[in-house]
């Protein structure tokens, strides 16, 4: 973990609702991320992870506290650069995949590319290659129906590749995957998180899917239980989490 | 009760987004109803019988083809409506409701569309009935004095017929949903299976669709006599037939090739609004077709009324040439008429001619009434000289001649067969044409033919001899003081004075006028259509709008996106209906035996251009505030 910090997290609250009823989602958060981390957060429903997921996406803001991406204090900019940051330097990928129907699988990986007008051999060139890493050479030219859902999962990653984000936000990636797609779908995250391309935080309640991680955080009412980190063994990882689940007595699914 | 108010609830939510269809019903419902009142309050009867007759002929024919396109228009909005509403009322279905109990939600709902626009445009057409008057008439460059008059028939005769094509479309629909299954039901509005389309079967409408258009451009143009009508009828559809062919298989094709082109498409929104355009084409071509033949309507229309008005004017001033016309058996007159006419007037510019009226029996001629009439080369050359009217013939052979007509209205002659006559076994070929006034007002009531002076000697003694001493009086509004001087001469044996004020020709006038509504007519529904597709289009992109927004694109690229679609949008039938307006205008032109009437035709294209302008930029507002941008 000696590499250089992406994303801090510091003194984060988040507060829903109108005074004398507000509810404390958030209560105090404190981390950060490097460069090629692989985190997942899981939690039980409530805990807060797609809250600290939209607030750290720039989606949502927090009600106290700072969040610093590469040295920029996020809660203090204004729409505009936002929307630049989320340009540049994040990449997401939800849970329903969110390709454009209007669009074959390959418009659809160019897009953000093309869209920040960057050459077409340029984009041609790195679609091939990411294509190629993710298994989907050969369905660059359908369109999202007439694709799996691993499929489009794994394309709507390589859109979120293509444009080197700093950091990579996944919304419960695996959530609507059967076992096969979600495997595969780890596995090309993983691949990418090792070869250095890719650094991850991926809100998951799967322990399949968070076994994949380098570090797991446990969220619970509003601040992170534990973390833990993965030995040399990802079966051994998995137990150790679903261990910590039983521990807390509660199932995060 | 329940279902009464389900309904109403639904028409509050959902009448904001069908305004446009709203008021351009109303608007067409407006036009008719105020046309048909034209003709039943009698306001033009001050303008004399026959040309009333001519009016309320022309308006009645309007007003049969404003009732034809409310027709399609109806078809149209309760088909989108049709759709649209099926799904939203369809889910119904799980609360238990048969199809019978939906169909007559739908029944209500589209009939209290149809109703308030059918209110709205009796209403409008009621309080606008003498401002619509009062335009007409002031367009029309017509005095007469206007009285209001509504009458009770012209509102029951509008009702009825907008009744019934409502009421054919809205039992259609009902029926359409009776046989409906629940899967139809739930999913009509539902279209995420992409709608490439084969290539092969793209060429094949391209092709088909350029032969119908190049067809029907040919077929309108060229000249044919008599069946010119004919062919414009024929030419109608093919070029109808040709569009949707053009909007359903070349424009598909082109950006099904563009959108293949990778190197092309990535560059910058062009991937974004590119690939939505061919998403939507399937679905969207008939309303671009659709949209694209009323636009050309429009300019048509705005076109005829144009060419009509000019025409009318040139055949204002073709009268006006003379103010008198005196007949006489006797040479040499002129002189005393001059003075005659000098005691009270002015003379601006006169002439003398001398004609050879042939009788019939040393002729071909069919027509007991309208014997040849030859007019001798040099004299025509001298009138010329003497009223400053061109003049640039070459003296005819002796076995040819110089055709002097009158200016037609339409004509459906063919320009291609020279015109023979044959006068005491001598058959004289026609070399040119043309509508010279040299003889003014009487050119009108006769054809002529300039033989040169060799022939016109020869022919003489067959014919009967008469001579027109006609003068041009500077003040021509001061006609009736001469007339008594003249007709005490004893060498007058006829006399036409013409009227500067007269308005002969009003009827003409009106068509003008006429012709405007009509475009307003078709160039609102057109523009309306089209609004009202993007309106609904931006209600299905909404989502995918909001996907950009999510992984960061820019909402100013978002911005730049939709306009790009939406130009596109507007800009491809405003291309086809410009290429085929330049056809119909000529086809008009043909007919009006006029050169050409491409002034008319880049006015009237240029108008639409600004009120499509507009239009586009209304549906990009309402889309992005649509979408959320």
């Amino acid at each position: 973990m000696s590499e250089q910090t992406i994303l801090e997290v510091k003194n984060l609250f988040k507060n829903y609702g109108s005074k004398g009823f507000q509810t404390n989602v958030l209560k105090g958060l404190n981390f950060s991320i490097h460069k090629h981390d692989f985190i997942a957060v899981m939690g039980p429903s409530g805990s807060g992870k797609t809250t600290l997921l939209n607030i750290l996406s720039t989606i949502d803001k927090p009600t106290q506290g700072a969040i610093f991406l590469d040295g920029k204090d996020l809660t203090k900019l204004k729409n505009k650069e936002l929307s630049k940051i989320r340009k540049d330097k994040i990449g997401f990928i939800f849970q329903d995949y969110n390709l454009l129907d209007t669009m074959t699988l390959q418009d659809n990986i160019a897009l953000p590319l093309s869209l920040n007008g960057i050459s077409s051999e340029e984009c041609i060139k790195k679609v091939d290659q990411l294509a190629q890493v993710f298994g989907l050479k050969e369905h660059l030219k359908k369109y999202p129906y007439q694709l799996s859902g691993g499929q489009k999962q794994r394309g709507a990653t390589c859109r979120a590749l293509i444009t080197k984000p700093e950091i990579i936000f996944a919304d419960e990636p695996t959530g609507a995957l059967d076992s096969k797609s979600s495997h595969d779908l780890l596995e090309c995250l993983k691949h990418a998180n090792d070869c250095k391309e890719a650094t991850i935080l991926m809100v998951t309640h799967d322990t399949f899917s968070a076994s994949y991680a380098k570090e797991v955080y446990i969220l619970s009412d509003g601040v992170i239980k534990c973390k833990l980190t993965k030995g040399q063994n990802r079966k051994e990882f998995y137990d150790r989490i679903i261990d910590m689940q039983a521990s807390m007595g509660s199932d995060f699914s | 009760m329940s279902m009464m108010k389900l309904v109403l609830q639904n028409f509050k939510s959902s009448f904001k987004s069908y305004l446009s269809l709203i008021l351009s019903l109303s608007f067409t419902t407006m036009i008719l109803t105020n046309f048909i009142n034209l003709v039943d309050s009698k306001v033009l009867d001050p303008l004399g019988e026959s040309q009333s007759q001519n009016i309320e002929i022309v308006i009645q024919a309007l007003a049969v083809v404003i009732a034809c396109f409310m027709l399609f228009f109806i078809w149209y909005a309760t088909n989108v409506f049709l759709t649209k509403r099926k799904k939203e009322i369809g889910t119904y279905v799980f609360l238990g409701l048969s199809n019978q109990k939906i169909g007559q939600i739908y029944m209500l709902e589209t009939s209290l569309i149809g109703g308030v626009s059918l209110i709205f445009g009796i209403v409008f057409g009621i309080l606008t009935s003498q401002l619509f008057t009062m335009i007409l008439v002031k367009l029309s460059d017509i005095a007469i004095e206007i009285k209001f008059k509504f009458t009770i028939s012209s509102v029951l005769i509008t009702c009825m017929i907008f009744g019934i094509i409502y009421l054919i479309f809205v039992i259609k629909g009902y029926i359409n949903i009776v046989r409906s299954s629940v899967l139809e039901m739930v999913s009509a509005n539902k279209q995420n299976e992409y709608v490439k389309q084969n290539a092969i079967v793209l060429l094949l409408k391209t092709i088909l669709g350029v032969f119908f258009l190049s067809d029907g451009f040919y077929l309108a143009t060229k000249e044919a006599g008599i069946e010119v009508m004919g062919n414009v009828v024929i030419a109608t559809v093919m070029v109808i037939i040709g569009i949707y062919m053009l909007f359903g298989g070349l424009i598909p094709f082109i950006f099904q090739r563009l959108v293949q082109n990778k190197r092309f498409l990535y560059k910058k929104e062009r991937n974004l609004w590119m690939n939505s355009m061919i998403f939507r084409m399937k679905k969207n071509y008939r309303t671009y077709a659709m949209v694209c033949v009323l636009m050309l309507c429009s300019v048509t229309a705005l076109g005829f009324g144009f060419a009509m008005k000019d025409r009318s004017d040139q055949i204002n001033h073709f009268e006006n040439t003379y103010t008198y016309q005196i007949m006489a058996k006797e040479k040499g007159a002129r002189q005393a008429f001059t003075s005659l006419i000098e005691k009270k007037n002015e003379i601006q510019y006169s002439s003398e001619v001398e004609i050879a009226v042939i009788p019939n029996e040393y002729t071909d001629n069919r027509y007991e009434n309208t014997p040849y009439t030859l007019l001798s080369y040099s004299d025509v050359k001298r009138i010329a000289k003497e009223t400053g009217l061109p003049f640039g013939y070459k003296e005819p052979k002796d076995n040819e001649f110089i055709e002097l007509t009158r200016l037609y209205l339409m004509s459906f002659e063919d320009e291609r067969t020279k015109t023979v006559h044959t006068i005491s076994q001598t058959a004289f070929t026609s070399t040119e044409k043309t509508n010279v006034p040299y003889l003014g007002y009487m050119q009108e009531q006769m054809e002529c033919m300039i033989v040169n002076d060799q022939v016109y000697q020869k022919l003489k003694p067959l014919a009967q001899c008469m001579y027109f001493y006609n003068f041009k009086l500077a003040n021509a509004n001061n006609f009736e003081q001469s007339v008594e001087d003249i007709q005490s001469s004893s060498q007058c044996d006829g006399l036409v004075k013409i009227d500067p004020r007269r308005n002969e020709n009003a009827w003409l006038h009106i068509l003008f006028s006429v012709s405007f509504f009509v475009f307003l007519v078709f160039i609102f529904a057109s523009g309306s259509i089209l609004f009202m597709k993007i309106y609904n289009d931006a209600f299905e992109e909404k989502e995918r709008y909001c996907v950009l927004s999510k992984i960061g694109v820019d909402r100013k690229i978002q911005s730049r996106a939709i306009a790009k679609e939406l130009k596109v949008a507007y800009a491809i039938p405003l291309l086809v209906m410009t290429i085929s307006s330049f056809f119909s205008l000529k086809a008009l032109a043909n007919v009006m035996q006029v050169p050409s009437l491409l002034p008319i035709n880049i006015w009237s294209i240029l108008i639409s251009y600004g009120f499509f302008g507009l239009c586009y930029l209304g549906s990009k507002g309402i889309y992005q505030k649509n979408i959320g941008l």
